[in-house]
């Protein structure tokens, strides 16, 4: 079956254009190992190599057809699930995002301003703009310019043409007047030239003084020292902490162990809330199948009857629901939730004078969620019952209707049974999307009303949608850690429903035998 | 047969038959239809329009095609069918070749990896999405086209999505085609790719067109990853686009809300019923029999 392939003219052509490929992307290799990106390149790298394994060896022949699609599944969703679960094991979320040696970086170049500093007074040289400033102090002269350079005064020419005691040239850039000086103040302000331990910087606009770090770093003991006051930092956490509680921020990202997943447990407000969501997401997931199965089944028995004349319009009308976008509906939906100005009041008011608060109250959130939910739903339901329906042998009802049952025994004892079993897998399908479905908390009630301040799950958050509050809505921070933790325990629940879908029902026998 | 007259039970069964689809079709089209009504009403105000106008217009579909600030109704239309489109055509080639490899080669793995693809997607990718933010920052640090707020970026992210599921529901197809026709192509001297290309593809195209749709539909409506990754009037789809148009303002720009989600629904609408049974059996797993 393969021996056509490996001629020599396509051989020749894919080793001509593979070396190119290869050449090509080496470059880029060598400049993305320039910019220090080690993560690109070892995926790059990676990727190469799997390229050219693949191109030459005949045994993966397959795996060419395959690797296109796995490149993504990896990229955008195996990596993405590995990521997660690496997250949830950290403390990575605002103020903890950098690695150790940047943070020891950006604290080492913090500077203070010790009483004893050398102070340089200074004068500017230049025509239009500065050439150079010449500093005078007690320990020594120098010229610094604009672009931060320091060197030693006797390095440059100094003239003092006039004979005032003021040098007026400065290698022939003659002396700025000091009103022109305000002019360059900003660009002057942001000047930091390292000097011995510590960084000149202006003070005045005729003096300069040299900062101190205020932090020293000693790698060995892997102590930090604030210079002012003797205080020792040492890393916990994630954090430099003090002995007596002081933390310095920003922090770096560091394991913590399960003090996430700990967090949902112990700490009151976050586990308040995760109960709460965890609840309302079952809740709302089980009811919103229960419902509109009932109703997309009940629908279904009607149609399914062959005296209906016109059963085959109604079935394309009760549709529409599945058919129109569900982000659109959604939003029309809110829109007649809405207390003021929405449909549904507007018509309540208008026979019973009633107004209900469909989206502000957590209960009436509910149940519009609820409801708009099974309006969604329930034309799947009913598609999916149709097809069962169908499928149920006509014989089955002939030898209930000799045994003399009624219809209503019928359908308990013949044809619900055998709607279930062919239905079960597909409602625990729907479960377990609903159980995740941001699309329409977010666009309905996006997790609200509030039911507790200073905590960011609402009454009709979902799991899903808590997990997106908690990395992507302001206020406090993104807690990055929190989400992937959520996330995780999510994985842990979806991949449960699954194998209980999957040893309930004969779904993994079917695929087994489909292999 | 002579006509024989039915039992009055029987009229009143049907009629009730009859009267409870109606009533179940109203719930289904009362959303739609007042949209549809209200979009002709220049009333921008929900609490005042009327699902039959009085001075029916089409105002509220000229000002979605003229104004560029408040909505950028026909960037975020392009925006959509580009990304949904890209995604959709570039998802049906790499799960056709997944699900060809799966269908026609016998190798070691071969098993294991039909399995893992299916355990894999039962996660929903968007659950892991802080992952999914982190790793398209840092991609778009080095390739700033495929980083965040970009189309490419985001199409990058359905790809990842799109592969499981439809590599396997076209793999069963692919398991119906007879291998003959491929066999006697490679005798004359085809090899299996060029098989695949010129005979199993136009075969297959039927599936090939519903997995399509499916994607297109998908990518189409998908909020989420979307929102949290395009930023900015000029990248939305219109998934995030209306929805922040329309946010809290049903007091004042209802009527050209209506307008847009009667143009953003028709379209997939007139795909929908245009190919529905095989949609509908894609997208109930089968379980439909047409």
């Amino acid at each position: 079956m393969f021996r056509r392939l490996g001629t020599v003219p396509t051989t020749l052509l894919k080793v001509v254009g593979l070396s190119i490929l290869d050449a090509v992307v080496v470059y880029f290799l060598v400049l993305l190992a320039w910019d220090r990106s080690w993560f690109l390149v070892g995926i790059i790298a990676a990727g190469l190599f799997g390229l050219n394994v693949l191109a030459f060896v005949r045994r993966l022949y397959p795996v060419r057809y395959l690797a296109p699609g796995l490149v993504f599944l990896i990229l955008m969703v195996v990596l993405p699930l590995v990521y997660t679960v690496y997250i949830s094991f950290t403390n990575y979320a605002t103020g903890n995002i950098l690695s150790k040696d940047q943070v020891v970086a950006i604290l080492t170049s913090r500077f203070y301003l010790p009483p004893d500093a050398p102070t340089f007074t200074f004068r500017p040289y230049g025509r239009e703009t500065i050439y150079a400033l010449y500093l005078t102090g007690p320990a020594g002269e120098f010229v610094v310019f604009p672009d931060g350079r320091l060197a030693l005064a006797a390095e440059h020419d100094l003239r003092d043409t006039d004979g005032d005691g003021v040098a007026d040239l400065l290698d022939g850039y003659p002396l700025l007047p000091a009103r022109e000086l305000a002019r360059f103040a900003s660009d002057l302000q942001k000047l930091e030239i390292p000097f011995g331990d510590g960084v000149l910087r202006l003070t005045t606009l005729s003096t300069m003084r040299v900062y101190s770090r205020q932090y020293h770093y000693d790698p060995v003991q892997d102590v930090l020292v604030d210079v002012r006051t003797g205080k020792e930092y040492r890393p916990y956490g994630g954090n430099f902490v003090a002995a007596d509680g002081e933390k310095l921020d920003p922090g770096w990202v560091t394991f913590v162990g399960f003090a996430n997943y700990l967090k949902f447990l112990r700490d009151p407000l976050y586990h308040r809330a995760f109960v709460r969501v965890f609840g309302w997401t079952v809740t709302w997931a089980v009811l919103t199948v229960v419902l509109s199965f009932a109703l997309g089944l009940g629908l279904a028995i009607l149609l399914n009857d062959k005296t209906l004349r016109l059963r085959k319009l109604y079935r394309s009308l009760l549709i529409v629901p599945y058919a129109i976008p569900a982000f659109i509906s959604i939003l029309i939906w809110r829109g007649f939730f809405n207390t003021e100005v929405g449909l549904f009041n507007r018509v309540l008011s208008q026979f019973f004078g009633v107004r209900v608060p469909w989206l502000s109250t957590p209960f009436w959130a509910r149940f519009s969620c609820i409801l708009t939910n099974v309006w969604l739903t329930y034309p799947y339901m009913m598609l999916v019952s149709l097809g069962a329906l169908q499928s149920i042998p006509e014989e089955m009802y002939e030898a209930a209707k000799v045994d003399g049952a009624t219809g209503w025994r019928r359908f308990v004892h013949i044809t619900f049974p055998l709607l279930l079993i062919s239905v079960a897998p597909l409602l625990i399908g729907s479960f377990a999307f609903t159980f995740n479905n941001f699309t329409l908390i977010w666009l309905l009630t996006r997790g609200e009303p509030v039911v507790e301040i200073g905590s960011r799950a609402g009454a009709t958050d979902i799991l899903l949608s808590y997990a997106y509050k908690l990395a992507f809505m302001g206020g406090r921070g993104s807690e990055y850690n929190m989400t992937a933790a959520l996330a995780v325990i999510i994985f842990i629940i979806v991949a449960l429903i699954s194998g209980i879908s999957f040893s309930r029902t004969k779904a993994l026998e079917e695929v087994s035998r489909g292999l | 047969m002579a006509f024989r007259r039915k039992p009055l039970r029987f009229w009143v069964g049907r009629f009730l038959r009859n009267l409870l689809a109606w009533v179940a079709i109203a719930f289904a089209l009362f959303p739609a239809a007042f949209v549809l009504g209200t979009s002709f009403d220049p009333v921008q105000n929900l609490r005042t329009a009327r699902i039959i106008p009085q001075t029916p217009t089409l105002e509220n579909y000229l000002y979605l095609f003229r104004e560029r600030q408040e909505i950028n109704f026909p960037r975020w239309l392009l925006n959509t069918v580009y990304v949904a489109g890209v995604t959709a055509t570039f998802g049906v080639f790499l799960c056709a070749l997944g699900a060809y490899a799966f269908s026609r080669f016998r190798f070691r793995g071969r098993r294991a990896g039909l399995l893992t693809i299916l355990l894999v997607q039962m996660f929903p990718q968007t659950v892991g999405m802080v992952a999914i933010y982190l790793i398209l920052q840092t991609l778009g640090k080095q390739i700033p086209w495929l980083g965040l707020n970009t189309h490419p970026g985001l199409i990058l992210v359905y790809l990842g999505g799109a592969i499981g599921f439809n590599t396997w529901f076209m793999k069963g197809y692919f398991d119906t085609i007879p291998r003959s026709l491929e066999e006697s192509a490679m005798v004359d001297g085809a090899s299996p790719f060029q098989a695949f290309l010129r005979i199993v593809l136009p075969v297959a195209r039927p599936i090939l067109a519903v997995v399509f749709v499916i994607q297109f539909i998908t990518v189409y409506s998908e909020y989420l990853l979307a929102s949290l990754i395009l930023k900015g009037m000029d990248k939305y789809t219109l998934a995030v686009g209306l929805q922040l148009f329309i946010g809290e303002a049903y007091n004042r720009r209802w009527g050209s809300f209506a307008a847009a989600a009667v143009i953003g629904a028709a379209l997939i609408l007139l795909i929908f019923y245009a190919l529905q049974s095989q949609i509908i059996s894609g997208l109930t797993g089968g379980a439909v029999k047409e």
